[in-house]
């Protein structure tokens, strides 16, 4: 019987014409060349460098989290494309075809079940990504520009969520459209609800919000309009920045550590690729596996006229949706976002410190790593808000209450400074009140140029507002609750707001310092007006309503 | 051909003067070329960027009719009617003296709220605002007062609503066209 000889068939296959033709170069003999020629001589792995440094690799180090959202973005182009094939974007056919993918096709559920759950993933994936990058000050000279192009790769992965879920067209579609459109309405100047937006010459039907919906009111051209920006324009512009990213990634080198004596650097074939393809396998078994147990949501049909009581964002926006009960749609959906966006780009503008570059520096770098954690906790405290206290009518319900139950009433609210019959005080006190603390608050801790007694200020502070809230209860204008309140959301604020401040950044320039405080300020406003609102019904500190300056 | 020519052929200019005379013209130099240049394409790609931007505005739209007869007056009770909230997203309100009609869409960010009989309020189901039975706000974020709707009476004693002729100012939306005179009826 003759013997099958391996090795020689694979020789006469690799050296066949067909072979040489595809794959670039000879018998893999695993030499530094061969390991290097791999990377080098496939388009796939060309992105990366050939040898890579051996902190690079740790999952401690990096989470995974980059390589993940990418892995999940690929999910999602793969599903949604499949998905494509069964969707049709009108009125009348999308929620049937919809219904249709979930009962009448093969795979169509799980597939729908992939592209949702992916979409979410890959949401909390990027933070993940952004937080293990900024914690590992990872940002810092030279890679400002990538942390500025990874910012907009977060805020267009959040649009591809938002333009993706009015697709279905149930009722969490029309109406978060209809809530996410009419904030595009309120914008200032450019939208025919924001401020200055009549002097303009703003009306419903040429405004921005009428270039989203492709009409004024949420309908056919919306659908469309949304269809083609999920499934092509928004794509694109992600898949550009996509590249551009990676690109300064490995121009920039893939870690900013240190350098530590005798460091070797690694092959990145098979070190790192073997990897980055565990954590794509390890991603595509999690959303199978998710993808199999649970389905997507979907809501009833469309209704235009009529909205779900309570209507909620899907999580990811529910922060959003709780932070425009507080303040008016055009600073909540307009001006904080852009500020949130605008102010991450700016980080490694005004973070000037240069220690921990590439580790983990809880002592180095108090005040970064502290205010940055402060704003992700901020955020998830009102997605938790929104999500799980708030009940029928945007009631306030603790999670452990019936939403059965129906709520009293919520009390009248009222505006401390305004115009007559607006506010309870003038506006023209208010006015020069309101400005003269912001700017001590923004100029103070820069001022003050030397060390504060910590425990001492803190305490004096407290005290100042123990002493105001007893005689608010003696007075009987505030009960213990309300004094708690005041006590709590004043006291962090003042503790985060300025006394950090004071602390860590008053040696900073002066643009670089003001930019902070605005930041910081605008953060702290977010706790002031939930302490106002919550605890004293206050729909307004200072409201002009003949400029929609109402804050 | 007797017609006389309209354009007459103009009188042949005089002789050149001699070729000495003419000056060529000033060359264009090398920075100015340049910046003819770029700025024809900066306006290029600006002009492109606004007609992109123009494109983005439909100039025809298919939208339904905002006006819509409610039906017969005399078929509504004193209070607030929510016959055609989930058809026309109009609430119909009788009060001891007319009729007026309020548009159902809430003044902070355009979902519908709902009316709680019980409590004598609309609250919103997205934000929390809530307004008095005559859409004034008395709690959550809601900036104004909600819309009411220009509505008429038939000569058959129909009430015809318009949702694209509004108005909220205290003062105004009490009287017509915002108001039936329940005299009228």
């Amino acid at each position: 019987m003759p013997t099958v000889d391996i090795e020689k068939i694979k020789k006469e296959i690799i050296d066949s014409q067909l072979w040489r033709s595809v794959f670039r170069g000879g018998v893999w003999k695993d030499t530094p060349r061969d390991r290097a020629a791999h990377i080098i001589g496939n388009v796939w792995l060309h992105l990366h460098p050939v040898k890579v440094r051996p902190r690079a690799l740790e999952w401690l180090y990096t989470w995974g989290m980059g390589g993940i959202s990418f892995a999940l973005y690929l999910i999602l182009t793969l599903s949604g494309v499949a998905l494509m094939f069964y969707y049709r974007p009108t009125i009348g056919l999308a929620y049937r075809d919809i219904k249709d993918l979930e009962f009448a096709v093969t795979l169509g559920m799980f597939l729908r079940n992939s592209h949702r759950w992916a979409a979410q993933a890959m949401v909390v994936a990027v933070i993940a990504h952004m937080v293990r990058v900024f914690l590992t000050g990872a940002y810092k000279k030279p890679r400002e520009f990538n942390w500025g192009v990874g910012v907009l790769l977060l805020t267009l992965t959040l649009f591809l969520s938002f333009t993706g879920y009015l697709l279905p067209w149930d009722q969490l579609a029309i109406w978060a459209v209809t809530v996410g459109t009419n904030m595009a309405g309120a914008t200032p100047i450019l939208g025919n609800e924001g401020p200055l937006g009549s002097l303009a010459g703003m009306r419903i039907n040429n405004d921005v919000r009428f270039t989203l919906l492709g009409g004024t009111m949420v309908g056919e051209n919306t659908l469309l309009r949304f269809y083609v920006m999920h499934c092509v324009a928004v794509p694109l512009v992600v898949g550009i920045l996509l590249i551009l990213h990676f690109w300064r990634i490995r121009k920039d080198s893939f870690s900013a550590a240190p350098y530590q004596a005798n460091e070797e650097k690694v092959d990145v074939w098979p070190h790192l690729v073997k990897r980055e393809y565990v954590a794509a396998a390890a991603t595509v078994l999690v959303i199978m596996v998710w993808s199999i147990l649970q389905n997507a949501p979907l809501e009833a049909i469309a209704n235009p006229n009529v909205t779900t009581n309570p209507s909620k964002a899907p999580w990811y926006f529910v922060g959003l949706q709780e932070l425009l009960v507080y303040f008016d749609p055009w600073i909540a959906g307009v001006v904080m976002p852009g500020l949130i966006i605008v102010g991450l780009i700016a980080i490694p503008y005004i973070d000037t410190n240069p220690k921990g570059i590439g580790y983990y520096a809880w002592k180095e770098r108090p005040f970064a790593n502290t205010m940055f954690m402060l704003g992700v906790v901020l955020w998830f405290a009102l997605i938790y808000i929104g999500y799980a206290c708030r009940g029928p009518n945007y009631a306030w319900y603790w999670p452990w209450e019936s939403w059965y139950g129906l709520k009293a009433a919520p009390p009248a609210t009222w505006s401390v400074f305004g115009p007559k019959g607006d506010g309870a005080y003038s506006m023209l006190i208010g006015v020069p009140l309101l400005a003269g603390v912001s700017a001590a608050w923004m100029l103070l801790p820069k001022m003050i140029q030397r060390d504060l007694d910590g425990r001492k200020t803190m305490g004096a502070f407290l005290g100042l507002l123990a002493v105001l809230a007893a005689a608010g209860m003696a007075m009987g204008k505030m009960d213990v609750l309300q004094g708690a309140f005041l006590l709590f959301f004043l006291g962090s604020s003042f503790y985060f707001g300025f006394m950090l401040p004071q602390r860590h950044i008053r040696t900073l320039d002066w643009p670089r310092y003001l930019v902070t405080m605005v930041l910081v300020v605008s953060t702290m406003s977010v706790l002031l007006k939930m302490c106002a609102r919550l605890a004293f019904n206050i729909k307004y500190v200072l409201t002009i309503p003949s400029i929609s300056m109402n804050i | 051909m007797s017609q006389a020519n309209p354009n007459p052929i103009p009188p042949a200019p005089s002789a050149p003067a001699s070729p000495k005379e003419v000056k060529p013209a000033a060359p264009i130099s090398r920075g100015d070329f340049l910046w003819a240049g770029w700025g024809m394409l900066a306006a290029f790609f600006a002009a492109t960027a606004a007609a992109g931007a123009r494109f983005m505005f439909p100039n025809v739209i298919y939208e339904p009719s905002q006006k819509f007869n409610a039906g017969p007056a005399a078929g509504f009770d004193l209070g607030v009617s929510t016959k055609w909230l989930n058809e026309q997203r109009v609430w119909i309100v009788r009060t001891s003296t007319g009729f007026y009609a309020m548009w159902a869409r809430c003044t902070h960010l355009g979902c519908t709220p709902n009316w709680w009989g019980d409590q004598n309020r609309f609250k919103c189901p997205c934000h929390g605002s809530n307004y008095t039975m005559e859409g004034d706000v008395i709690a959550g974020p809601a900036p104004t007062p909600l819309w009411r709707a220009k509505v008429e009476l038939a000569p058959t004693g129909d009430l015809i609503v318009d949702k694209a002729i509004l108005e909220n100012k205290p003062g105004k939306r009490e009287n017509p066209p915002y108001f039936v005179d329940f005299a009228s009826v």
